[in-house]
């Protein structure tokens, strides 16, 4: 049985390689990318595919993912009507549509964010010099495979730069949508770079959907927050059942920025987020927030990595799951905390709330200090609704199945009242609700 | 009203109430006294219908109706409500929300539509008034970091908005101050007309004088070993509970 694992795991990597050959014949890739795509690829070589004693996949199986054979989406049409139905309130004037992960002009409008906000594409924003030595390193660096494998494949991408002072009053909401695949399973490589000046700010909101089935979205987003600045990132997974959906963000933090994070999961087949965040420099902050809500066999899992290389930085992080049927959800957080980090405050904590017997968490909320002068905290929770909590409702006249769902979504709540964007607080609390009381019914 | 006859209770195994039987009758105020670990808020939580606690005998009737058939919500819709010793702290649920949906849960019971939110605004209000209860307590979570006396205030509330037919209050009055205590017993006497009836479980006679009770019962080792009028808890006040399990 081994050994059929073992060559399928082979199979995949030669798969992409494959893969990759066809991309470099017949897509078209961009002259000026092409560089960072055979980079990429080597370093896709030289990582391989995960198995689940690799230690970045502890808790995620992606052998069906591994085993499936991609094919890459080219001919892409989505209806505008669908898009209009996910564009968030708010963000009528300034959104930037995705499909399959290229940008689709006419189904995007960013007239409201005016001069402030520099909107291009990747092939235009390498022409710059320190740009490129950016992507570079990040391309050099790579240690996630998923990640490498969009780099290899990366086409476009999307930069957004924020200019110097300007402090963005309208929400960017980007929409990646995918059309899924028709004659089998495709994969699509969102690319986005974020850049804030200093003492900028930026509100993103980042949403995945799906038009279709059997598809696969592997995005990566590199963040640079300058002095003083603030990004507020929103993340919102609500993608078609059966999709797969890798996401890794890294995001650089300078002097007095601030990064505030928000990621929800309403449910797909497998959702995996990678964020590694650097607080490089005295007074930086960074807070990151999830909320997966799983039922049937979904599965969401974080994985964390959190470095505080100067003084004086903060990192929280908070996360939250509810598993109900056979689902499964994990966290595998690192919080580094290097020699000469003194005065760091950082913490993690991660509920799991337990709806079924079949369901699954883990939780690796983990600590590595090099510095003596420090306060971390984490900690981690399993549990079930509280027996107390619920004879509590149930005398005031409540029913069991009223009082569940009530404890549920406080559960929940927590989280998603955090959230400061409205609009998506208040969808949220639709389709999470709604989802909860499906469950308990 | 209620009728309780020879009930023996068991948590994990453990019998705890050992044959209590105690009659009220509309209008009455019955005092439950006794010392700790006697059984007092097993009663309650029994009367109420939490599910670990095991009914092993006895049997209790409710306006004529067998109660120990009902569930805990049911038993809330016929009228039944307990004041709890320690209220649970709910986080993340909206406290004003909470006990709308409570309200609602009522009417819906009796056959009625739901409460327009503004209306139910308007009485909330009023039962926080007379309280004495602020504002802010709508907009928190419901008893989520409430102090002590604020969770006792805050199931009065509960009671005032349900309007129970029987109240059974677990110390109530432990963790208020002297003017919260004054006025939750002049709120609790105003709920209580005619047609009601109080069990007021309690270590004190200072809440006696505020609201008066006509029996007063003496829990022991999960039996009443004494009942008497009034006077019955100024004796105990003053020469506590030995001179009765003593003699007992
Ligand atoms: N859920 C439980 N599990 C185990 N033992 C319990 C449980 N509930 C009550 N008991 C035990 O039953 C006995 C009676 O408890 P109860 O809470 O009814 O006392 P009480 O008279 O209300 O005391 P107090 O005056 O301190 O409030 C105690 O010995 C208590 O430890
Ligand atoms: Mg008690």
């Amino acid at each position: 049985m081994s050994s059929v694992i073992e060559e399928s795991k082979n199979g995949a990597e030669s798969a992409v390689l494959a893969l990759h050959k066809q991309f470099l014949d017949a897509d078209q890739p961009s002259a000026d990318l092409l560089p960072f795509n055979k980079k990429a690829l080597d370093i896709f070589e030289s990582l391989k595919f995960p198995h689940r004693k690799h230690e970045m996949y502890t808790f995620v199986n992606t052998k069906v993912l591994a085993d499936t054979s991609f094919s890459l989406k080219t001919e892409n049409s989505v209806q505008n009507s669908f898009v209009k139905q996910h564009i968030y309130a708010g963000c009528e004037r300034s959104h930037l549509t995705f499909v399959d992960g290229a940008l689709c002009p006419e189904l995007s409008d960013a007239t409201a964010l005016g001069t402030s906000v520099k909107i291009g594409s990747l092939i235009e924003a390498v022409k710059d010099e320190s740009f490129k030595n950016i992507l570079q390193k990040s391309i050099e660096q790579e240690n996630d495979v998923f990640a490498s494998i969009n780099s290899a494949f990366m086409k476009q991408g999307v930069m957004v730069k924020v200019s110097r002072d300007k402090q963005v009053e309208v929400p960017l909401q980007i929409l990646n949508v995918s059309s899924g695949g028709d004659s089998g399973p495709v994969m699509t490589v969102p690319r986005a770079y974020i850049h804030l000046e200093p003492s900028s700010e930026l509100k993103l909101i980042v949403k995945y959907v799906g038009d279709g089935s059997n598809y696969f979205v592997n995005s990566v987003q590199d963040m640079v927050i300058e002095d003083n600045a603030t990004l507020t990132h929103i993340q919102i997974e609500a993608d078609s059942k059966d999709a797969w959906n890798f996401s890794k963000n890294r995001i650089f933090l300078k002097r007095d920025s601030k990064y505030l994070g928000y990621q929800t999961v309403s449910g797909t087949r497998l959702v995996r987020n990678h964020n590694e965040v650097w607080l490089n420099e005295s007074g930086a902050e960074m807070e990151l927030n999830g909320v997966s809500v799983l039922e049937e066999d979904e599965q969401s899992h974080q994985f964390v990595r959190v470095h505080h290389e100067v003084e004086n930085c903060t990192s929280h992080q908070y996360f939250k799951n509810i598993i109900n049927d056979r689902a499964r959800a994990s966290f595998d957080g690192t919080v580094v905390v290097n020699k000469g980090a003194q005065l760091t405050n950082s913490d993690q904590l991660i509920n799991n709330l337990m709806l079924s017997d079949e369901g699954h968490a883990d939780c690796k909320p983990n600590l590595m200090i090099f510095a003596d002068d420090v306060k971390c905290a984490h900690g981690a929770t399993v549990g079930q609704l509280d027996d107390d909590q619920l004879f509590y409702l149930k005398t005031r006249g409540l029913s069991e199945s009223v009082a569940k769902e009530i404890l549920t979504q406080s559960f929940a709540r927590s989280i998603v009242q955090k959230i400061p964007f409205e609009p998506v607080v208040k969808e949220l609390d639709e389709t999470l609700l709604k989802k909860l009381v499906a469950n308990n019914e | 009203m209620l009728e309780i006859k020879d009930l023996h209770s068991a948590v994990e195994g453990i019998e705890i109430l050992k044959g209590i039987s105690l009659t009220i009758k509309k209008g009455e105020v019955h005092a439950v006294m006794g010392p700790n670990g006697s059984g007092k808020s097993t009663l309650a939580k029994v009367l109420s219908g939490h599910p670990a606690y095991e009914v092993t005998s006895g049997e209790v009737l409710f306006q004529g109706k067998n109660l120990l058939d009902l569930s805990a919500e049911e038993r809330s819709l016929v009228g039944i409500f307990m004041g709890f010793q320690y209220p649970v702290e709910i986080p993340g649920v909206n406290n004003a929300e909470f006990l709308r949906m409570a309200y609602n849960a009522r009417l819906l019971n009796e056959g009625k539509d739901e409460v327009d939110p503004l209306d139910f605004d308007d009485i909330l209000q009023e039962k926080m008034d007379m309280l004495g209860m602020e504002d802010k307590y709508k907009e928190r979570s419901c008893n989520d970091g409430f102090s002590g006396g604020e969770k006792k205030k805050n199931e009065i509330l509960q009671m005032a908005i349900l309007k129970p037919v029987l109240s059974i209050l677990d110390e109530t009055d432990s963790g208020l101050d002297i003017d919260a205590l004054r006025i939750v017993a002049d709120g609790v006497n105003k709920l209580n007309g005619d047609d009601n009836a109080l069990i007021l479980i309690t270590h004190y006679q200072r809440l006696l004088d505020h609201i008066k009770p006509d029996f007063v019962h003496v829990i022991s080792g999960g039996k009443i070993i004494k009942s008497g009028g009034k006077e019955l808890a100024h004796e105990l006040e003053a020469q506590g509970y030995d001179w009765l399990t003593t003699a007992n």
